[in-house]
């Protein structure tokens, strides 16, 4: 479980998160959504620790992440498994060693243990026979599937994930979405998905929090959602010509 | 003036950071060969290519130079020995390597850093800087004087070859230049020198990288600010080291 109380940070003059707080439980799906621009991103590396925040804090299961020295927040953040936007897998090593680095960095096995463990989770994400190939040879889903077992290599407690399905097809982004969801229950785990994706949120949104200009403007599941009154989150969900005229037929 | 102290003091905190205990020794080692390998072995080809060129136009324009005859023609390898071992050798290569090898490093960690992969060393507890950055400095430090010996080599050689090619100079002569009045000492300064500078590459070229914010344009903008500050600082400290260890 992962807490964020009153969280506000500031870029210069500029207010982006205004007083956030909110709860992300174990074993569940929890998104944060909102247009371009909402202060979503920002939201997720304040919990991830890559910005400080300025004031208020972030609890992993009641430990305050804020006040924690570097060292102590590395302990964390082994616990952290991060799957970024573009992947983020590292250039110069292959599919198997992108997945291995954790587990050679952090912990004292063999390489035929790591490696086991790295074939492990790549066949978890449907990714066998692709030990060898670098990252420029991946398409967009597979460099996906790849930072999700990377992500995972490590039994995370915590997952983030950082608009997994940027650059995907709607059928890829599906298979994404629904590996995340898969895996959230499998490892009984904390996840916490940045998205602005409907389709991300109508099937994997257990916990929906509705960022608007700095300020969490909303919360609910993705059933709710639906019938929202809310008038920036409407026009926010229902803004695409598609959602509009679903809306319109479903109506 | 404020936005250089705030850069040095970026500089500072950064090299705090990168100048730590490796998290993994055996992953430190194999980091560090790969860089020996692309930072030094790499450039062997360059550095052997302008240090024999250099060495010929050194010795041809001093042949060319001396036209009394009461200055004996052995003053050709021994001028092309001197301005190779004490200036061109440590400080032109040094120069050159600024931006073959200062470039290479603050691309590839600048796009490292717009592609979030350093976001992800972090995210996983992995000190960035010292991860990709110790590794290169180490690397330049024990592969660049290396480097330089073999371009002083190459250089005075590259004068032996021109001279025998144009029949300025006679091989006997050239090579008494060379020895007379050889001091071991401009050896050790100019590898005290190489030192500095392979310092000043590597670790000017990781902090531009590292702290590259924005895409593509911005890498290729890192990479100009790398090499360029890194020239200003050899050509600065040359001075320095130059008054401080031959005066």
């Amino acid at each position: 479980m992962i807490e964020a109380i009153h969280i506000n940070k500031y870029f210069g003059g500029n207010h982006v998160l205004k007083n956030i707080s909110c709860l992300f439980e174990k074993g569940r799906t929890n998104l944060i959504i909102g247009q371009s621009g909402s202060g979503k991103t920002v939201l997720m590396k304040c919990l991830v620790g890559l910005y400080e925040v300025d004031s208020g804090k972030v609890l992993y299961n009641d430990r305050n992440f804020s006040a924690m020295k570097t060292e102590q927040r590395k302990m964390i953040r082994q616990e952290i498994g991060m799957l970024f936007q573009q992947g983020a897998l590292f250039d110069m090593m292959n599919v198997e060693e992108n997945v291995m680095f954790p587990l050679s960095m952090f912990t004292n096995k063999s390489i035929e243990e790591n490696k086991d463990r790295a074939n492990l989770v790549l066949k978890r994400v449907n990714l066998e026979n692709a030990n060898d190939l670098m990252p420029s040879e991946l398409s967009g889903g597979m460099r996906k599937r790849v930072a999700i077992a990377r992500a995972i290599a490590m039994n995370p407690q915590y997952l983030f994930c950082d608009e997994p399905n940027s650059g995907l097809d709607p059928q890829t982004a599906g298979v994404i979405d629904h590996l995340i969801q898969e895996i959230t229950l499998e490892y009984d785990i904390t996840t916490i998905v940045n998205t602005h994706d409907m389709n991300s949120v109508l099937s994997i949104g257990d916990q929906v929090n509705f960022i608007y200009k700095g300020e969490l403007w909303w919360q609910g599941t993705k059933d709710e959602i639906l019938e929202t009154t809310n008038p920036e989150l409407n026009e926010f969900v229902f803004g695409t010509e598609l959602t509009s005229r679903l809306k319109k037929s479903i109506s | 003036m404020y936005k250089f102290l705030h850069t040095v003091g970026d500089y500072v905190l950064l090299m705090s950071r990168v100048f730590t205990r490796p998290q993994k020794g055996k992953i430190f080692w194999t980091h560090l060969f790969n860089e020996l390998q692309s930072l030094g072995v790499e450039s062997l080809g360059i550095v052997a290519i302008i240090s024999t060129f250099m060495g010929a136009v050194v010795a041809i324009q001093t042949a060319f130079n001396i036209d009394s005859p009461l200055i004996p023609l052995s003053m050709v390898g021994y001028t092309t020995a001197q301005s190779v071992i004490l200036e061109f050798s440590p400080t032109v290569i040094s120069l050159i390597l600024a931006g073959k090898v200062g470039s290479r490093i603050a691309s590839e960690i600048g796009t490292m850093r717009v592609t979030e992969q350093i976001d992800a060393l972090e995210i996983m507890g992995v000190n960035s800087a010292n991860y990709l950055i110790f590794p290169k400095v180490v690397a330049c430090l024990l592969i660049n004087p290396v480097l330089i010996v073999f371009s002083m080599w190459l250089g005075v050689l590259g004068g032996w070859i021109a001279m025998e090619a144009s029949s300025l100079v006679t091989t006997t002569d050239y090579l008494y230049g060379i020895r007379y009045d050889f001091r071991p000492y401009t050896v050790f300064y100019a590898l005290i020198k190489t030192v500095f500078f392979a310092y000043i590459i590597a670790s000017v070229a990781g902090f531009y990288g590292y702290f590259t914010d924005g895409g593509a344009l911005e890498v290729g903008q890192a990479s100009t600010k790398a090499v360029v500050s890194s020239s200003i600082l050899i050509i600065l400290v040359n001075l320095i080291l130059t008054q401080i260890l031959l005066t």
